[in-house]
């Protein structure tokens, strides 16, 4: 059973400017009765999701659109679990895994299959299971004997290409995206499509945020729009392509 | 909405064993493949910290001799111990601080529990501590220290030591994480805690005020490590004084970690 839902969710997070990160300025402040320095306690409060409520279940496969800064980032680190809502409440049910910013836990002093090791293993993987998949990672990197050279001496692209591999090699239940096509050269970006489809078609429900509407209207059945972080479910045609 | 039947998000209902051995594994190997990473640089690999330990031992070791008016064979052993230790408890609570800011990018893109991150930090830092030990062992063939029943109470020392730097690390690493100069600060007190704490000396040399030593908390780790290796068990004045800082360390982490752990990903 695949469940995610969120009840009037409100996601709000600070941000500080240079001082108020300064302990010194803050003893400062609090050893002068807050004559000097009061600048140190103020910081903004950004409210990135407001009052958001959703239900998803298997087989959802939503779309998820929005400007720049409307919230869809923040959304899809929620619903994985990485930020934490500042009121409203969330369920979960379903192992989830992330498609977000790629390379987390790479050393570029390392080489390639150290590297796919590490990365397996921070995004969750058994150190048995990334074993067993190496080859198939290897191969699908296009590296060849690469592999055993320090990341460091990789192309952009190469290590690019490496990243997507170990962080598609596996079969999420649900599965958070951030938009990730156009790694590497053309003849990889097809079967970096390819593959991401195919991982598409077997997650049970996943949610998946794009710029592009001919990409989310080919792949989703559900669409989500967010608008200063106010969530809003809209039908199909309302996605312009 | 009917709720009934979906259980609250794992991460809700906080630590479980289970999660601690798979998160413990994984911490293990990311320890053990940093250190590769930091050899991958140098021919000698390991082995640099060693040389580095070994000629700081016994450079300083004839030198201070010399200047204490002390036996070589009494004051080196002291000094190798305090050498070793100090570069195992410097070198953590200087990381500490960036224990989560510079796993940033991991900690906003996958869902680990972030204790992960201070435990690869201590599990690399005792990995370079395990370097060193062939130093130790030199140094008390070379002077002809005998192993009494007594050292072997330097392995619970060693293990009270790390759990509480583990607790020390989730604390500047939160602290850290919300104030980014207490890298500096850590980094400006440490040589301060060096000449207060008793790494080229024995607290019983002091002629001057001993309280002095006392108010670094190294002091005390250090000297629970080295009593039991150089024969004598810890004064129970020590086990008190470790048993509390252990206690401290590891409830205002807990504390912090549980009110904080929400918070920390939009400090970094």
């Amino acid at each position: 059973m695949i469940r995610i839902a969120f009840q009037d969710v409100t996601v709000e997070f600070p941000i500080f400017n240079a001082r108020g990160m300064s302990l010194r300025n803050h003893l400062i402040r609090i050893g002068t009765g807050g004559l000097i320095e009061k600048d140190a306690v103020r910081h903004q409060i950004v409210t990135a999701l407001k009052n958001v409520s959703f239900e998803l279940r298997d087989g959802d496969r939503v779309g998820l659109l929005g400007h720049n800064g409307a919230g869809k980032s923040t959304l899809l680190r929620t619903i994985a679990g990485i930020y934490f809502p500042t009121r409203g409440r969330i369920f979960h049910q379903g192992k989830i895994s992330t498609l977000l910013e790629l390379g987390a836990g790479m050393d570029a002093e390392l080489s390639g299959e150290e590297n796919v090791i590490r990365m397996g293993l921070i995004q969750g993987m058994t150190l048995e299971a990334i074993r067993d998949l190496l080859p198939a990672i290897v191969e699908f990197s296009d590296l060849g004997d690469f592999i055993h050279l320090p990341v460091r001496t990789y192309s952009a692209g190469m290590s690019t290409r490496l990243m997507f591999a170990v962080a598609t090699c596996w079969q999420p239940e649900i599965l958070v995206i951030d938009e990730i096509f156009g790694a590497g050269d053309e003849a990889f970006q097809n079967r970096a499509r390819e593959r991401m489809e195919k991982l598409l078609e077997q997650a049970g429900l996943f949610v998946f945020a794009s710029h592009s509407g001919e990409l989310i209207r080919r792949y989703c059945n559900r669409f989500f729009r967010l608008e200063h972080g106010t969530l809003t479910e809209v039908d199909a045609d309302a996605v312009h392509v | 909405m009917n709720n009934t039947l979906m259980k609250p998000e794992p991460q809700e209902s906080g630590f479980s064993l289970v999660e601690f051995r798979t998160v413990l594994r994984i911490a293990f190997y990311l320890a053990l493949s940093d250190v590769r990473a930091r050899y991958k640089r140098s021919v000698l690999g390991p082995l640099w910290i060693t040389l580095g330990a070994t000629v700081g031992t016994f450079g300083l070791g004839l030198l201070w001799s010399q200047l204490f008016h002390m036996q070589a064979e009494e004051f080196v052993p002291s000094l190798t111990v305090g050498l070793i230790l100090w570069l195992f408890i410097s070198g953590i609570l200087v990381d500490a601080p960036t224990v989560f800011v510079r796993q940033a990018s991991t900690i906003r893109n996958v869902r680990q529990p972030l204790y992960i991150y201070p435990l690869q930090l201590v599990i690399r830092h005792l990995i370079n501590l395990a370097h060193n030990v062939p130093i130790l062992l030199v140094v008390w063939m070379f002077y002809g220290i005998s192993f009494k029943d007594t050292s072997w109470m330097a392995l619970p020392a060693v293990a009270v030591l790390t759990l509480t730097l583990f607790a020390a690390t989730v604390l500047l690493g939160f602290l850290g994480a919300r104030f980014r100069d207490l890298e500096h600060i850590v980094a400006m007190v440490m040589p301060i805690l060096m000449f207060l704490s008793p790494v080229f000396y024995r607290p019983s040399y002091l002629t001057l005020n001993k309280a002095m030593i006392w108010i670094n908390p190294i002091s005390h780790w250090i000297e629970l490590v080295r009593y039991p290796l150089l024969g004598e068990s810890p004064s129970p004045f020590l086990m008190a004084t470790n048993g509390a800082l252990l206690l401290a360390c590891s409830l205002l982490a807990f504390w912090l970690y549980r009110k904080k752990h929400r918070n920390l990903v939009f400090w970094l």
